[in-house]
């Protein structure tokens, strides 16, 4: 699972060229998405790293407890955005 | 294995490949070269070859969750909270080089569904009882269109990876919440409540098996309800963001509780105005993230150079978020930010930048007065903009994308045509726009000459030259043509000729209303065109003519389906007078149910999915409070009724007048019998391939080979032949008028547009072989005004002749596509050559012509070798599109087209 988590497209450097592929910020060399994290990681804000998630039995769900209604939303949705964002430590 | 119809032909004497004018030299000849792209629009342009049409949820998860919390605001208000909501969370995404920055999402090639105009696809996907009540038109489009394999498309899943709509990847891990999305839409979106409405019209059930069975090709209510029109940049380039706001503000206070004398829309001002502010602040919010991502890139770079561009792309967009543009760099982004919003706020192709050259003009005339720019910094932006209008993606259907648009967008940006005094508007930065469509060679935007005989010499010869690098744009529109029917059209809203001057063209070729501006920069005074016009190509969207031929041949039962589609006639068809009323009765009733079924479709749309942003842009807003929803525009009498395979139809009717009703070389049973025997070929299915070129025959027989080498000898349309000239002008002075028996939902009449984009491969798919000698399942002509592939055999001025027999000004466009060789226009004189043939259509009443320059030996090395030519560019019917994005069928039309080697 934590390797699952730390994958290239789960960086801020990390720029999404399509479903695949992107350009690391920092090399400025194509990569691919799904590939281990390098060593100048920087963790994307997502929903799966904030504690307002929380998963669901449904795989590739869950719930944001940010909003009273508890919004169903998605672990990989981009979260820089969202102002209720909290990392988890 | 049977003889292939390529043999066949040949021994008939009508060769497939047909050269007019000489022979192509043996050895393959390629296009004149012009330079090259700047390295970094070099580099981006790569980028672009190598990325995959990418799809993601986050714009429709955000627009969902705050649409659904706002249960109980005004649809408007609802909306437009809704919208701002979704702009203000987009992710950012800055790619290393780019100058101009911002995309539709987070990816460099990316696009998003919007299942609240239909949600179908996905609940088909998963839920059995929604895929049954869809078991509808759309369905059967979707499965007769097919897209290229190569390029961007994701035609299939692999890895973490599932294609959407034969198309567009999405990562494994998005697709739980775009279905969940989709569910959340279901008996909501516009697709699903109009559905419910649509089944009040009494035509109905016609209109379901008109879809069922392609003689249409698709619903525009909720497909591509907007497009095909000119986008307006006048208002964020005059006020800025904050003035547009501030002008909401003060509108809203001077019409709070106030009718203003309009009992019906008078009080929705308010609303109107205030959701524009919310609207425009979401806008606010998006671009400022990206300024935001700019600034962290600028302080992570380490190289300076780069650094420095990122601090500028901050800089810029801080500036536009609030502010009217300074200079030329800002006006730019400003212009192409403003079109990615109005994409992102609705499903459009043919979103077009209209007459850029001339917009942009003041800030470059200023610019470089001030020494603040040259010629060779404006033309590598105007090359990053090609790349950046490039990687939009429209996100539809199977049906609509693959078949109709061949995965193209239709950004058109016209140029030359008058300025509001009547003098010629092309311009220096017009020449600039030229030399980077030539030296980036780009899908998007394609180039239009607006040609007029005021026009310079100097500019037409580069537009000339950028023809002859195999580009395939620009294409050449009629200025007079499109003035004449901007007149007829919309002299009843008040059009004038002044105000005629300013149309463009909105999608490949559909002309558009405009209206001038007066645009201020630095105390200095500028009248700059901007789109006026409603959506066109809304309202009958593609009927197939073949299609219905033969329907009105066979009683009104489909032959491929078995399908009753019309009443049965229960007529002989003894003579041909009987035949042609049996089509305008069926044509008739075909375009009344369509024309009702789609205005309950727009009006759903209108009542639930108003555009606010679009309206923003180009309605009379400051003035009226008015959105397009409440005729807010200046000119809204813009739905029409497209045809597809006019030429089909036209030699089939003279096929059918010649060898069955005047030289009875034929009865009309043994020809419809041969129709039905596919003229002794197999069917298009069993050959598994709709290509004209894999066609083969299904024995030795012969059984029906002297009925269709008689059909095949029969005068075909496109050489000057009176016979078959008289037909056509027949149809046309039928059809034009009779469009406007039809009134859109606007309560104003419709016209004709006559236009194939793609629609010709699908809808040919759908028909059985026609009585001009066409095999079933094989493409119909293409365009309207184009000959059928190979039969234009007495050079391209016979063709001239054949399409001016009517008067063009009656329609909305027309289309006439010409394949030439290089060798054919090699050089200055053969510039010269190329703009003379121009003019002489022009000059005799002609409104568009388009060049494929290629030699079709490159085009067939290409199908060879698909991967050694991802940057061929053709040019299909009304846009130009990388080879290997386009389906084989389509591929094989464009090949067989008669190929002019000389003038």
């Amino acid at each position: 699972m934590n390797k699952q988590l730390r994958r290239h497209c789960d960086c801020r450097n990390y720029a999404p060229v399509d479903v695949v592929k992107g350009i690391c910020h920092r090399t400025k060399q194509l990569i691919l998405g799904d590939e281990d994290q390098c060593e100048q990681y920087a963790q994307l804000d997502k929903c799966k790293y904030c504690e307002h998630f929380a998963a669901a039995e449904e795989e590739f769900m869950g719930s944001c407890s940010a909003d009273a209604a508890k919004p169903w939303t998605y672990p990989d949705l981009i979260a820089i955005t969202c102002a209720s964002f909290k990392g988890r430590d | 294995m049977g003889k292939k119809l390529s043999e066949v032909l040949e021994q008939s004497g009508l060769s497939m490949n047909f050269e007019a004018g000489g022979s192509a030299p043996e050895s393959m000849v390629c296009r004149e070269v012009s330079d090259q792209p700047s390295p970094r629009a070099q580099k981006l342009r790569e980028l672009y070859y190598n990325t995959l049409s990418s799809a993601t949820s986050e714009f429709p998860y955000w627009y969902t969750r705050f649409h659904k919390a706002l249960d109980g605001e005004l649809p408007i208000m609802r909306r437009a909270l809704a919208l701002k909501e979704a702009f203000a969370h987009l992710t950012p995404t800055i790619y290393p080089g780019e100058l101009i920055v911002m995309g539709r999402t987070h990816h460099y090639r990316g696009s998003y569904p919007m299942p609240w105009l239909s949600e179908g696809y996905y609940m088909a996907k998963e839920d059995e009882l929604h895929k049954a009540a869809m078991a509808t038109g759309g369905a059967s489009a979707d499965e007769l269109s097919k897209f290229g394999t190569g390029g961007g498309n994701v035609t299939q899943s692999f890895g973490g990876v599932v294609s959407l709509a034969g198309k567009f990847g999405m990562r494994q891990e998005e697709v739980p919440a775009t279905l969940r999305i989709a569910r959340e839409w279901v008996n909501k979106s516009v697709d699903d409540v109009c559905r419910k409405y649509e089944k009040m019209v009494p035509e109905y059930p016609i209109k379901e098996s008109i879809m069922r069975n392609v003689v249409c090709i698709m619903d525009s209510g909720f497909t591509l309800p907007q497009g095909r029109e000119v986008i307006n940049y006048y208002y964020p380039l005059q006020y800025g963001f904050d003035g547009i706001i501030a002008i909401c503000e003060k509108r809203k206070a001077e019409v709070a509780g106030r009718a203003g004398g309009d009992g019906i829309t008078g009080m929705n001002r308010l609303y109107n105005y205030e959701a524009i502010k919310v609207v425009v602040e979401g806008i606010q919010a998006w671009i400022e993230n990206y300024a935001k991502e700019a600034r962290r890139l600028e302080e992570l770079e380490t190289e300076p150079v780069q650094k420095q561009e990122y601090r500028e792309i901050a800089e810029r967009l801080e500036w536009i978020a609030h502010n009217p543009p300074r200079n030329f760099r800002e006006a730019i982004q400003l212009c192409w930010t403003a079109h990615l919003a109005v994409l992102n706020e609705d499903v459009a192709s043919g979103m077009s930048p209209g007459r850029m050259g001339q917009i942009l003009f003041p800030y470059f005339e200023q610019d470089k007065e001030k020494g603040a720019i040259d010629d060779r910094e404006v033309l590598e932006w105007l090359q990053l903009q090609r790349v950046k209008f490039t990687c939009i993606d429209v996100f539809g259907s199977a049906g609509v994308v693959g078949g109709v648009l061949s995965g193209n967008t239709f950004n058109n940006l016209s140029m030359g045509g008058l300025q509001r005094n009547g003098q010629p508007a092309a311009n220096e930065l017009e020449k600039l726009i030229i030399e980077a469509g030539k030296r980036c060679v780009t899908t998007q935007p394609t180039l239009s000459v607006m040609y007029d005989e005021k026009l310079p010499e100097e500019f037409l010869l580069r537009a000339i030259e950028c023809n002859k690098t195999g580009t395939g744009y620009p294409a050449w529109m009629n200025n007079r043509n499109a003035m004449d029917f901007m007149m007829r059209q919309y002299g009843r809203e008040g059009m004038t000729v002044e105000e005629a001057r300013a149309w463009s063209v909105g999608g490949c070729l559909e002309s558009s209303p405009g209206s001038w501006y007066e645009l201020e920069l630095n105390g200095r005074k500028y009248s700059i065109p901007g789109g006026s016009g409603q959506p066109t190509s809304v309202g009958v969207h593609f009927l197939g003519l073949p299609k219905i031929l033969e329907l009105a041949l066979f009683d009104g039962v489909d032959q491929r389906t078995g399908e009753r589609v019309f009443p049965a006639h229960g007529k002989k068809l003894e003579t041909y007078e009987e035949l042609w009323e049996q089509f305008q009765d069926y044509f008739r009733m075909a375009v009344d149910c369509l024309a009702t079924a789609n205005n309950i479709q727009h009006d759903i749309w209108r009542k639930q999915n108003m555009s606010i942003f679009t309206s923003m842009l180009k309605a009379r807003w400051i003035e009226s409070g008015r959105l397009i929803h409440e005729m807010g525009y200046k000119y809204n009498g813009t739905y029409n009724v497209e045809s597809c395979g006019t030429v089909t139809l036209v030699n089939s009717l003279v096929a059918l007048k010649k060898v069955v009703y005047e030289d009875r070389e034929a009865s009309l049973d043994e020809l419809k019998e041969a129709i039905r025997n596919n003229f002794g070929f197999k069917t298009a299915e069993e050959v598994k391939s709709y290509s004209l070129a894999d066609q083969e025959k299904r024995d030795e027989s012969g059984a029906y080979d002297r009925i269709h080498y008689l059909v095949l000898s029969a005068p075909k349309y496109g050489n000057d032949d009176r016979y078959a000239d008289v037909v056509m002008q027949q149809w046309e002075e039928w059809f034009c008028p009779m469009c406007s028996e039809f009134e859109s939902l606007y309560g104003l009449p419709m016209y004709p547009c006559q236009i194939s984009v793609s629609t010709h491969a699908p809808m040919g798919a759908a028909t059985v072989a026609t009585p001009d000698g066409r095999l079933a399942g094989t493409t119909f002509s293409d365009g309207s005004m184009s000959a059928y592939a190979g039969t234009d055999r007495n050079g391209p001025y016979a063709l001239f002749n054949s399409a001016t027999v009517w008067d063009h000004t009656m329609s909305q466009n027309s289309q006439m596509n010409l394949k030439v060789h290089p060798t054919a226009i090699h050089g200055l004189e053969g510039s010269k050559k190329l703009l003379e043939l121009t003019r002489a259509y022009m000059r005799k009443g002609g409104f568009h012509i388009q060049y494929n320059v290629v030699d079709s030996k490159l085009l067939r090395a290409a199908q060879r070798e698909q991967e050694k030519y991802r940057d061929l560019v053709v040019r299909v019917a009304g846009f130009t599109q990388y080879w290997c994005e386009i389906g084989k069928p389509i591929q094989d039309e464009v090949v067989a087209r008669t190929e002019y080697e000389g003038m």
